[in-house]
């Protein structure tokens, strides 16, 4: 029976906890990162538009905070090459190869939304775009900064040297 | 040829150039004809028109600033239009537009009708598994039936 097989199902629940196997627990310390910085380069401008409205509204459906979307100016490569085969050294032809920049900068992350987040925005990274990731780690400062050395080093007894 | 500025000076007209029939540029351009010859968008566009009214055939990043690339890219694209030239001859209604994700290599196609579907999925796969076996690398071919080339233009 269907409504056999629904509630025996139900019983099981209640009894073990359910734990997905996509989430992995481990007792190592997160890593933080203060700033992850997306830079993503491409040949046509309208593309690059909408992948940044798509990597904005990711960020804001998963709650990260979105520092700035700067978009830098276009580099643009030109070369002249000779317009014919043999010879004709005075008529040539000139090539140029515009590149498009869009950066965006996210703050303060943990380094499971950061592989989250990272992985699902490159999955969906259009052809012919390419993506720069940077990435700001915070870490604690090392046992041997913490105090400064002047504080650690023994106290020296005054001695007056009389000239 | 005379700059726009010195065409509004009346002594600059005497001095006017035409240009001569060799520095015409022919590059991927159809030249006017009676009225007979049909041309797709895609023929009837010069490439000074690309990024503006034109798309890119070709999309990967070997051409992007500060990206290598470019040269293995370019030859492969020239190695796959030919071999899709010949794998479906007559068939294709316009160029063949190759995008690479990552690893993986998709060619969109456009094909007439004159081949029956079970010839044409042999054709499919055949394409694939060989271009795989290639380059090494995962190939997606997609196509689409269309009854007949779409005009843009008569020249």
């Amino acid at each position: 029976n269907l409504m056999g097989a629904r509630l025996a199902g139900s019983h099981s629940d209640t009894q073990e906890p359910k734990t997905n196997p996509l989430v992995s627990i481990s007792d190592e310390p997160e890593t933080l990162y203060k700033r992850l910085s997306i830079l993503v380069k491409g040949h046509d401008k309208a593309v690059l538009d909408s992948y940044e409205y798509f990597a904005v509204l990711a960020a804001k459906e998963l709650g990260i905070s979105v520092e700035k979307v700067d978009k830098p100016p276009k580099t643009i490569e030109r070369f002249s090459l000779l317009k014919s085969v043999h010879i004709y050294k005075k008529h040539r032809v000139q090539y140029e190869m515009r590149t498009h920049y869009m950066c965006l900068e996210l703050k303060y992350l943990t380094g499971s939304t950061a592989a989250v987040y990272l992985e699902y925005v490159q999955r969906n990274l259009p052809e012919g775009v390419a993506m720069e990731v940077k990435k700001t780690k915070i870490e604690k400062i090392p046992e041997h900064i913490q105090k400064p050395v002047w504080d650690t080093l023994p106290q020296v007894e005054k001695t007056e040297v009389k000239s | 040829q005379v700059l726009p500025c010195a065409l509004h000076v009346p002594s600059a007209t005497r001095q006017l150039h035409t240009t001569p029939a060799c520095l015409k540029t022919r590059a991927a351009r159809v030249r006017v004809g009676k009225g007979d010859k049909m041309v797709t968008y895609e023929q009837a566009h010069a490439p000074h028109y690309i990024g503006h009214r034109k798309g890119w055939l070709s999309l990967h990043t070997g051409n992007l600033h500060g990206e290598a690339g470019s040269a293995q890219r370019a030859v492969e694209d020239a190695f796959l239009r030919r071999f899709l030239y010949g794998t479906f001859p007559g068939l294709l209604a316009d160029e063949v537009v190759l995008k690479r994700r990552g690893n993986l290599l998709v060619i969109c196609a456009l094909l007439g009708r004159a081949l029956p579907p079970y010839k044409l999925y042999f054709l499919l796969g055949y394409a694939e598994t060989l271009l795989g076996h290639f380059y090494k690398c995962p190939v997606r071919l997609e196509l689409q039936t269309v009854p007949a080339r779409v005009p843009y233009k008569y020249l």
